[in-house]
């Protein structure tokens, strides 16, 4: 029983499939109210994953430049990382689907495999683009995830607790921890740093189209570019989830007029609220250059962030 | 320790191909070449081998997006070299039409020019708005983009009354909508960290190499070719030129921008002194042998036609010197200096147009020698 | 920042600016230039449209002795039915000219 649990649980729900089918619809909503914000129709909500199936039907194709060992596995790789945060998120209440010692810092180095994945596909394919893209994306990751690591030990110190668990357990008892002030420059910083986790506006960097094509996934095309998108719309959902579960206390069954609602339907909510404004935040920006966006996380976020930390290890 | 960064003539933030050579050091640009012939069409040649009616449509297409800038020009020299005069009403549609082609090229060139420094909602906020005028276009003009207005010796379509209260509502909303774009473009952050003080063109460089257009007026430079060369009915218009003092990218954006709504103006005067009278005078088909010039100022900068006749019903020569062609080599004190990341926002920012320089000459900056290839060479070149 | 992310939440409410353009049609204005087509009943064989046409897309078909127009050629400037002296060409409003057959691309 325990080998079909783990193995529904890593494919099914809350893993591949469950991850992929709504990270796949967020990403489609993103682009949906993208398209009203500028006052033009969009793609229909489902066009992620008609894409992500024409992309699948495409010939695979690695090109000759390329270390084709590296450049065809790093997809999977990507995609393994974030399947496996997804289990260790709480989903459907506080307690995680792998219910084991996985604590924060686990999540933390999962969530960065995707970036070191797209780095090393850059790198091994041969193309100038797909260099420059990579190196752009090494800057960027060792700025934003600073930030992210100085967000999550504030987080930490308040809770007194690595594991996410127990920090969801806490806002059950106490209150959400978006309500302590003390946090707010915290969950602000936050917010800056998944912009450049996630690569949208002013952080798209790595892959801004007008300069350097499409960055590190420049020569991937075909299935492999379908996975890598798949890998990046369950992103998008694991980093909501996160947030949700460090700041908005987490998945939380309800029971309204009777009628018992489970706590993934509270999970889908948070995290597409926190879609909607990392959607709303890329659309109000124009692109910084890099050496702006490394000036800008290294002294206003990380500012951000260390003022939280301060003010909850010192205001009691 | 200096090495070469190609960029083009395939490059995502190219729209047309060309290629340049920028020398760097770390981030820093040392030096630039540029070659340019990529997309020569063969066009001044091709001019030489039709009649002078014909020929309006292809200098149309020598650029789409400053079609009416061509043809006015163009018609402008033949009517010169002919001895003709244009009615009044021609005259004033002119105006109109090259105005509302200022508008629709400078709001295209602020999309471009939003989207290169990644801003997709201004992108699509300008464009929305292009739309409106190429509607008008579309209703005075019979086509969105290539008008097909002008011919020697007038124009070919009228400007209806009914026309009139559609425009002046139109104007009104772009008036206000283009009043909002200067005030995100003057107070928004992350452009201005983009823009500001990047590719700064300093006056006396501008001045030196005979910048012309919005990219010379943002560095300081007074010259407009519509006041100090009036053509159409620019004469009889009172407007302002606009000048900005910084000559970075912002001004570029700031005075296409401010352009927009002094176009707007020149448009609305136009529309209430329409006199009545012909559209357009007859033109013998045969020229006797004479030579004119003709300039005016093109959304992008002076534009300028030079013809010769030989008593036939074809040209002997035209000579086509577009804006862009003048422009480029304020490409090397806007980039030398500069990073490579500023590559992108600082080329397009002098709105270049590649399709309307590549016709003749093909200089090889490399070795510094210029040659012109003949078309007898081009042709060679295909079979 | 601040005024664009006004206009932004804005535009959520408003109805969107463009249109689905093949399923929801936008008719072109009056005296729109599209495709010109020829009446022949009215074609008096005077050859003036041939003359007119910079691009030489007009020719003579050799069984009917009628002009023809070539859509491949024409750049839809109406010098044609300027010219013509009985108004057998004109210019309408149809501008979706792709074909996968080039009989169709021609104005008979």
């Amino acid at each position: 029983m325990e080998v079909l649990d783990f193995f529904f649980n890593s494919l099914v729900f809350p893993g591949l499939l469950f991850a992929s089918l709504i990270g796949l619809l967020y990403v489609g909503i993103d682009r949906k109210v993208t398209g009203h914000m500028q006052h033009r129709i969009g793609p229909p909500i489902w066009q992620e994953y008609l894409d992500v199936g024409k992309l699948m039907s495409k010939e695979d194709i690695t090109p000759h430049a390329a270390q084709s060992l590296v450049f065809n596995v790093v997809p999977l790789i990507a995609l393994g990382a974030v399947v496996t945060v997804m289990l260790l998120l709480p989903v459907y209440s506080a307690q995680p689907a792998l219910a084991t010692v996985a604590d924060l810092i686990v999540i933390i180095y999962l969530l960065n495999i995707p970036a070191i994945c797209l780095m090393l596909g850059g790198y091994s394919s041969g193309s100038p683009f797909g260099s420059v893209g990579a190196a752009r994306h090494v800057v960027q990751l060792f700025s934003y995830e600073l930030v992210f690591i100085l967000v999550i030990i504030a987080v930490v110190t308040r809770v007194g607790s690595l594991n996410l668990t127990t920090v969801v357990g806490y806002q059950a008892q106490h209150s959400w921890l978006i309500l302590d002030w003390r946090l707010i420059p915290a969950l602000i910083a936050m917010f800056t740093s998944i912009q450049g986790k996630l690569m949208r506006v002013p952080f798209d960097i790595p892959e801004a189209e007008s300069k350097i094509v499409h960055g590190a996934m420049t020569e991937y095309s075909g299935p492999k570019l379908a996975i890598w998108r798949v890998v990046y719309d369950i992103e998008t959902l694991v980093v909501a989830g996160f947030i949700a579960a460090l700041f908005l206390g987490g998945p939380v069954a309800y029971t309204i007029g009777g009628v018992q609602i489970p706590g993934v339907v509270d999970f889908l909510i948070k995290t597409l609220v926190i879609v909607l404004i990392t959607t709303t935040l890329r659309n109000i920006m124009a692109r910084l250059r890099i050496d702006q966006a490394l000036k800008f996380y290294l002294t206003f976020g990380a500012l951000l962030a260390i003022i939280s930390l301060v003010l909850v290890l010192v205001v009691p | 320790m200096t090495f070469v960064v190609p960029f083009g003539p395939q490059h995502p933030a190219l729209k047309e191909p060309e290629y340049f050579r920028f020398e760097v050091k770390g981030e820093e640009i040392i030096d630039l070449n540029v070659r340019l012939g990529y997309i020569h069409r063969g066009i001044e040649r091709a001019l030489q081998e039709r009649s002078y009616l014909h020929n309006i449509y292809l200098a149309e297409r020598i650029c789409g997006i400053c079609n009416v800038a061509h043809t006015t020009a163009y018609c402008q020299t033949i009517e010169q070299l002919a001895n003709i005069e244009v009615p009044d009403r021609a005259r004033f549609i002119r105006t109109i039409l090259c105005e509302l082609e200022r508008i629709h090229s400078h709001l295209l060139w602020a999309g471009v020019a939003a989207h290169e420094i990644g801003f997709n909602t201004l992108f699509m906020f300008f464009w929305r708005d292009r739309e409106l005028v190429l509607d008008l276009k579309e209703m005075i003009s019979g086509n969105r983009q290539i008008s097909a207005s002008n011919t020697l010796g007038g124009v070919r379509r009228d400007v209806k009354p009914e026309y009139v209260p559609t425009m002046l509502r139109v104007l009104n909303k772009l008036e206000k909508e283009t009043k909002y774009y200067i005030d995100v473009c003057t107070s928004d952050r992350t452009i201005l960290a983009r823009c500001m003080g990047v590719g700064v063109l300093t006056k006396e460089d501008a001045i030196k190499l005979c910048i012309v257009g919005p990219t010379t007026r943002a560095s300081g430079v007074d010259v407009d070719i519509r006041r100090d060369d009036p053509y159409a009915a620019y004469d009889e218009i009172s407007f302002k030129v606009i000048i900005e003092r910084e000559g970075d990218v912002l001004a570029k954006v700031i005075v296409r921008l401010r352009e927009i709504l002094e176009s707007i103006r020149i448009i609305r005067q136009a529309l209430k002194a329409l006199p009545r009278g012909p559209l357009r005078t007859k033109v013998a088909p045969k020229i006797e042998p004479n030579e004119a010039l003709g300039r005016i100022e093109a959304p992008r900068g002076e534009l300028l036609y030079y013809a010769i006749s030989n008593g036939t019903d074809k040209p002997e020569r035209i000579r086509v010197r577009p804006p862009t062609y003048a422009n480029i080599p304020s490409f090397k004190p806007m980039f030398v200096g500069g990073t490579i990341a500023e590559i992108p926002i600082v080329m397009a920012s002098i709105d270049p147009c590649f399709a309307c320089t590549d016709r003749v000459t093909l200089v090889d900056s490399h070795t510094g020698k210029a040659r012109v290839v003949s078309f007898d060479e081009l042709r060679g070149r295909r079979k | 920042m601040p005024k664009i992310l006004l206009t932004v939440v804005k535009n959520i409410f408003r109805k969107p600016f463009t249109v689905k353009y093949p399923y929801v049609k936008v008719e072109p204005p009056e005296g729109f230039r599209g495709a010109p087509v020829i009446d022949k009943e009215k074609c008096i064989r005077c050859w003036l449209c041939i003359k007119a046409c910079p691009d030489r897309a007009i020719s003579v078909n050799k069984e009917t002795k009628k002009p023809s127009i070539w859509h491949g050629r024409c750049t839809f400037c109406g010098e044609c039915a300027e010219a013509c002296p009985t108004r057998a060409i004109t210019m309408t409003k149809n501008f979706e000219l792709a074909t996968f057959d080039i009989q169709q691309a021609r104005s008979e």
